[in-house]
């Protein structure tokens, strides 16, 4: 069984009441005087919204910050593809909204797997966030008098998401990248576009440096700061088919973890019920439909099965609108992981629609009806035209097609209260760490996560570490950066020398189909059990039969994806191992064997609220798992439902 | 390319160290600026051509009135050589401005197409309507003011017979028999109208496109500055044009 | 929507490195489905090159959905393609015709010099942006968002220009290879909200100085950027760079 390590994992939780914790913690961290800031160094991985954000703010406070993102821009990181909105507790919609509320929100949405203290820090930092976006001049949608607009999200019963139409991930993050762009033009951040992470460099415990490698000329770099801040976003591209960019991996955070990082919770993995369904085998990725759509399309499958008539054919008194008969109160905003397992069910039942039987209907005939195809357009329209060149259909005439896809991954690199991994001087934020969300994120709030890590959180407690920790000055011929290094290339060389018979990509389809079928969206423990054998052959195979061809020493695709299919092979294994070890349904993680006679997750808090953070051990061996148990102090877990 | 661009830069560079002229060119050596000069001197030879083509319908109404216009036009002496120079400056650095921004073009996009195609919409130009003309359409006006200036100004045009215009015993010459004269040969007649309808594809890109330049652009309006642009461009020349058929067909 | 299979002969640009003088290789592939998108029509014929152990074609994308901005291409003299508004990533093999020759080519602009085969080295728009498309607030100065109020049909405008990819399309379909919608898109959003107002004048200044010298061509007004845009970015924000440009040159304080 799982080897379990005896100690439980300390959160540096700050005492005294929940509402001031936040508060009288940021008196008690040390600060760096700021004639003294410019004589650190900080190295930044990704230039999503919390990267982006972390290294615009940490320049300004003076800091001498390197900004790296594997992408051409810092503009392309895949925060920009999130569509709905970003969630704040302003209340100015006066529909009972609070800070309190919205963590209250947050904390059942995740299905009580989520540290309490941070996601109130989350909800309390939520208004400062959209402040600093509308200074920044991010064009979040108005009201004819100008004041700022509101619409509802799944998982809420208030008004709280600021968007800007369907594009509101684009828009925030052009806010940070501004931002970050000024401080380069300062001098204060020095920016490394089309580099890769392969390595980070600990000298003395410490996070001192990474080592990179310009996929624009194939050189391996080091560099080396003072802390590493990584915001890599998250790894969902482990499924092969997911929303995620095509670039998006966990090659940087699994560095890290093979370096004894904490990877926690793994298995919480979000599926997303409004996607584009699957056409053909030749499909490189999925596309999301955001799940504001919900606010105004209706869900539903025909009543009978294997109904194959026009939808326009299907009278009203044959359809099943099946989210608001099962939760009539929130109805077709019911949360992700809740619509999705919902829509499989009725799928798996024989209701499915579309060629492949794998599909629901998102129906905007009635909001059309309503309100005319003017407004419709005006909120949707962006959305509308996407479904539209996708699957050459005409919303606005048929109801959409959708399924659940892979869509944003809860589990990440454990951190403390702070924001840092267990490796000292090791920041993770964003996607990237496993904190806010707990085992099921809700919509609108994966961009107010990112923002407040890099805005408002890090900028305070990286100081803290700055300032009480000794920092021994190290250049790139220390001896961990030179290991480091070697490491890097010594994998880059392997990775060529294979010389196969099978391309990268094929292996990684055929992981994907691995993952998706016996760890997706339903998950039992003979189909883990399983499947982790079947990753480490496929493992072993890869090692075997990958043909990358080319050299090292240029702009080579194949091989930038070669080293992130490796990393996904040996990370995989440890997501089957977290979900198999997880014996109870919570959020995006549903066992079959632990379900409710209705078929709602079954929790089980006496034996499974802990984050589950597990150490690599090299050799193949199996990880350990360090345990953080979960403390509710202020709100009591009950069962989630939205009935 | 590289070469030639640095020589035509020349001078702008050195006007930018004028005091007092430099803050002024620093702004009109940038593209944008140029473009904001080429617009201003573009719409001013619009302005021209207006008062030209005006000054002209005189001719319609007959010998008399035209030749007073043209006597009292030359008696205005030094005022109408300064004009003149205004408006060869004018001409001079609109396309002194037109060489010097194709050239930099050329040099940004460094290596063309193997095939280019637009995504516009239908035009009746082909290779993307009057705005991909400019240049060929600028070289054949300005080829034709060479022309037309050896033609009415200089009466030098072997191919004319001035006699009836410029007789050694009038004091005055009779302009109204010199522009019938110019005018009424069939090569002429076909060079003019070849000139003018240059200048009315020039001049249906040039005119919206300058007031683009000029930030003139505005949802409402624009419709209506897209015909305004076009009716004014082919209102001008046809009204040049109307002046070669009535040359052709004057008897007397 | 049925499915239909193409023969295509793909006219590709082929260069190994920033110096190498590249040229076209001409590539056969069959059973291409109509409902692929361009680049996983490209995906397939890597696969297929990787069989022949022939390296694969390099070309930037990402996100595949049309937002990120990280796709280019020329498609048979088209920028992103035949479409409008549409990125390469959302361009589907169904507009094309059975036994089809598509002609790919990289942007090409002496300011996006071609790193390798169809990927090109588009930094030059972040140094745009570096030199002056931001608002200078530091984090944690910020007043209320409802502080300042900006009329939503006012908004909207902005977030128009805000729209932009950053994909370059414009400079490659402009036959002066000119930047002038890209840079207009961030002038005009950040000269329309009061929160870009205190720094309109540098702002432009130094974004078209920044612009020049990174070797893009001059603008004539044609418009095919606009046609070729897959954010609809419109050309009236070029218009109002202008007016921003000219009220900078005669009004700034410095």
């Amino acid at each position: 069984m799982v080897r379990v390590a005896s100690d439980t994992l300390n959160s540096r939780v700050p005492d005294g009441p929940l509402q001031q914790k936040w508060d009288k913690h940021l008196f008690d961290m040390k600060l760096v005087n700021p004639s003294n800031k410019r004589k650190f160094s900080v190295i930044v991985v990704g230039t999503g919204l919390a990267g982006g954000a972390a290294a615009a703010s940490l320049g300004e406070l003076g800091y001498n910050v390197k900004s790296f993102c594997f992408q051409d821009s810092p503009r392309r990181a895949h925060s920009i593809a999130a569509q709905g909105g970003i969630n704040a507790a302003k209340n100015y919609q006066n529909d009972g909204d609070s800070v309190w509320r919205l963590f209250y929100d947050t904390l059942k949405g995740g299905d009580y797997r989520a540290r309490e203290a941070n996601v109130h820090r989350l909800a309390q930092v939520s208004n400062n966030i959209i402040d600093q976006c509308v200074a920044q001049g991010v064009p979040f949608a108005r009201e004819y008098g100008g004041t700022l607009s509101n619409r509802s999200f799944g998982g809420a019963q208030v008004s709280r998401t600021f968007y800007c139409r369907g594009q509101t991930g684009q828009q925030l993050l052009l806010g940070a990248y501004q931002a970050l762009m000024r401080q380069v033009s300062t001098g204060k951040v020095k920016l490394f576009a089309r580099r890769e992470m392969l390595e980070l460099v600990i000298v003395d415990g410490l996070a001192r440096g990474i080592v990179v490698r310009n996929l624009a000329t194939g050189q391996l770099e080091t560099h080396t700061a003072d802390a590493v801040v990584l915001a890599t976003g998250g790894y969902g591209n482990v499924y092969y088919l997911s929303t995620m960019a095509k670039g998006s991996n966990v090659t940087a955070a699994w560095r890290c973890a093979r370096k004894g990082a904490l990877f926690a919770n793994p298995c919480y993995t979000q599926i997303h019920p409004t996607c584009i369904p699957v056409t053909g085998d030749y499909q490189s990725k999925l596309t999301l439909m955001s799940e504001s759509l919900r606010n105004d399309g209706r869900v539903w499958v025909p009543s009978s099965k294997g109904d194959k008539r026009a939808p326009d054919q299907i009278p009203d008194t044959e359809r099943d609108y099946y989210l608001e008969r099962r939760y009539p109160s929130y109805g077709n905003l019911a949360p992700r992981d809740i619509s999705s397992r919902a829509a499989k069910e009725r799928c798996d039942a024989g209701h499915g629609v579309g060629e492949t039987g794998l599909a629901v209907f998102l129906d905007f005939r009635d909001a059309i009806q309503r309100d005319g195809e003017d407004v419709v357009r005006k909120k949707y329209g962006n959305l509308f035209h996407m479904y539209n060149k996708i699957t050459a259909e005409d919303p606005y005439k048929q109801p959409m097609r959708i399924f659940p896809a892979v869509h944003y991954t809860m589990g990440g690199l454990w951190v403390d209260y702070n924001l840092m991994s267990n490796v000292k001087g090791l920041y993770v934020l964003g996607e990237a760490n496993f904190s806010d969300h707990g085992a099921n994120r809700l919509g609108a709030s994966a961009l107010m996560q990112g923002l407040s890590d890099g805005y408002f959180v890090i900028p305070y407690t990286i100081g803290d570490h700055l300032a009480t920790t000794k920092l021994e000055k190290i250049a790139d011929d220390h001896p961990a950066c030179l290991q480091a290094k070697k490491d890097a290339e010594d994998r880059i060389t392997k990775l060529m020398g294979v010389q196969g018979k099978r391309s990268v990509d094929s292996f990684h389809r055929e992981l994907g189909l691995l993952m998706w079928e016996k760890c997706g969206m339903a998950r039992n423990r003979s189909g883990l059990e399983q499947v982790i054998g079947q990753i480490r052959d496929l493992r072993e195979q890869y090692w075997k039969d990958v043909r990358v061809l080319g050299s090292g020493d240029t702009l080579n695709q194949s091989l930038e994806k070669a080293g992130r299919v490796a990393d996904f092979m040996e990370f995989a294994e440890l997501l089957a191992i977290d979900a198999l070890n997880r014996e109870e349904s919570c959020g995006g993680h549903f066992r079959e064997e632990y379900q409710t006679s209705e078929g709602e997750a079954a929790r089980n808090d006496a034996d499974y609220s802990y984050v589950a953070a597990w150490e690599f051990q090299s050799g193949g061996a199996e990880p350990i798992l360090h345990k953080e148990p979960l403390v509710f102090e202020n709100v009591k877990p009950s069962t989630r439902s939205y009935k | 390319m590289n070469a030639l661009l640095r020589i035509l830069s020349l001078p702008a560079q050195l006007l930018t160290k004028v005091p007092g002229l430099g803050p002024f060119m620093k702004v009109l050596s940038t593209t944008v600026g140029q473009k904001i000069l080429m617009a201003i001197t573009g719409l001013s030879l619009c302005g021209f051509l207006v008062a030209h083509l005006g000054g002209n319908l005189k001719l319609y109404a007959g010998e008399q009135a035209f030749n007073d216009y043209a006597h009292a036009l030359h008696s205005l002496g030094p005022i109408l050589a300064a004009a003149e120079v205004g408006l060869f400056a004018t001409f001079a650095l609109h396309i002194g401005l037109a060489i010097s921004t194709t050239a930099l073009s050329k040099v940004a996009r460094r290596k063309d197409y193997a095939i280019k195609e637009t995504k516009q919409g239908i035009f009746i130009l082909p290779n993307g309507g009057a705005s991909n003309w400019m240049m060929l359409t600028g070289v054949l006006i300005l080829a034709f003011l060479v022309t037309h200036i050896l033609d009415m100004k200089l009466k030098a045009n072997p191919g004319v017979d001035y006699s009836v215009a410029t007789n050694a015993e009038k004091v005055i010459d009779n302009e109204f028999h010199a522009v019938k004269a110019v005018l009424s040969t069939p090569l002429n007649a076909v060079i003019y109208i070849t000139g003018i309808v240059a200048l009315g594809i020039h001049l249906s890109h040039g005119v919206r496109s300058a007031l683009q330049t000029l930030g003139i652009n505005h949802k409402r309006w624009n419709l209506l500055l897209k015909i305004g642009g076009i009716l004014f461009a082919w209102g001008v020349a046809a009204g040049f044009i109307g002046l070669v058929v009535w040359a052709m067909a004057y008897k007397g | 929507m049925s499915t239909h299979l193409l023969n295509l002969n793909l006219r590709v640009w082929r260069q190994a490195g920033p110096n190498d003088q590249g040229g076209f290789k001409t590539y056969r592939l069959n059973g291409v489905s109509t409902h692929m998108s361009f680049l996983e029509m490209l995906d397939v014929l890597n696969e297929q090159l990787i069989a022949q152990k022939e390296e694969p074609v390099a070309f930037d994308h990402d996100c595949r959905e049309g937002i990120c901005g990280m796709c280019s291409l020329m498609i048979n003299g088209q920028a992103h393609g035949p479409d409008n508004a549409t990125t390469t990533c959302q361009l589907h093999m169904r507009r094309f015709k059975d036994g089809d020759t598509v002609t790919i080519e990289p942007w090409r602009a002496a300011a996006f010099p071609v790193l390798r085969d169809l990927v090109v080295d588009r930094s030059a728009f972040d140094r745009i942006i570096s030199a002056g498309g931001f608002v200078s607030v530091n984090t944690g100065n910020a007043p209320d968002g409802n502080a300042i109020l900006v009329p939503g049909v006012r908004q909207e405008v902005a977030m128009d220009g805000a729209a932009c990819i950053g994909c370059g399309a414009c400079v490659a379909a402009c036959k002066n290879a000119s930047a002038m919608l890209f840079v207009s898109a961030k002038v005009s959003q950040l000269a329309i909200l009061p929160q870009g107002h205190p720094e309109r004048n540098a702002r432009v200044i130094n974004m078209v100085a920044q612009m020049d010298k990174e070797g893009f061509g001059s603008c004539t007004n044609t418009s095919e950027c606009e046609a070729a845009c897959p954010a609809e970015v419109s050309v009236a924000h070029i218009a109002r760079l202008n007016r921003e440009y000219l009220r900078a040159s005669i009004f700034a304080e410095t």
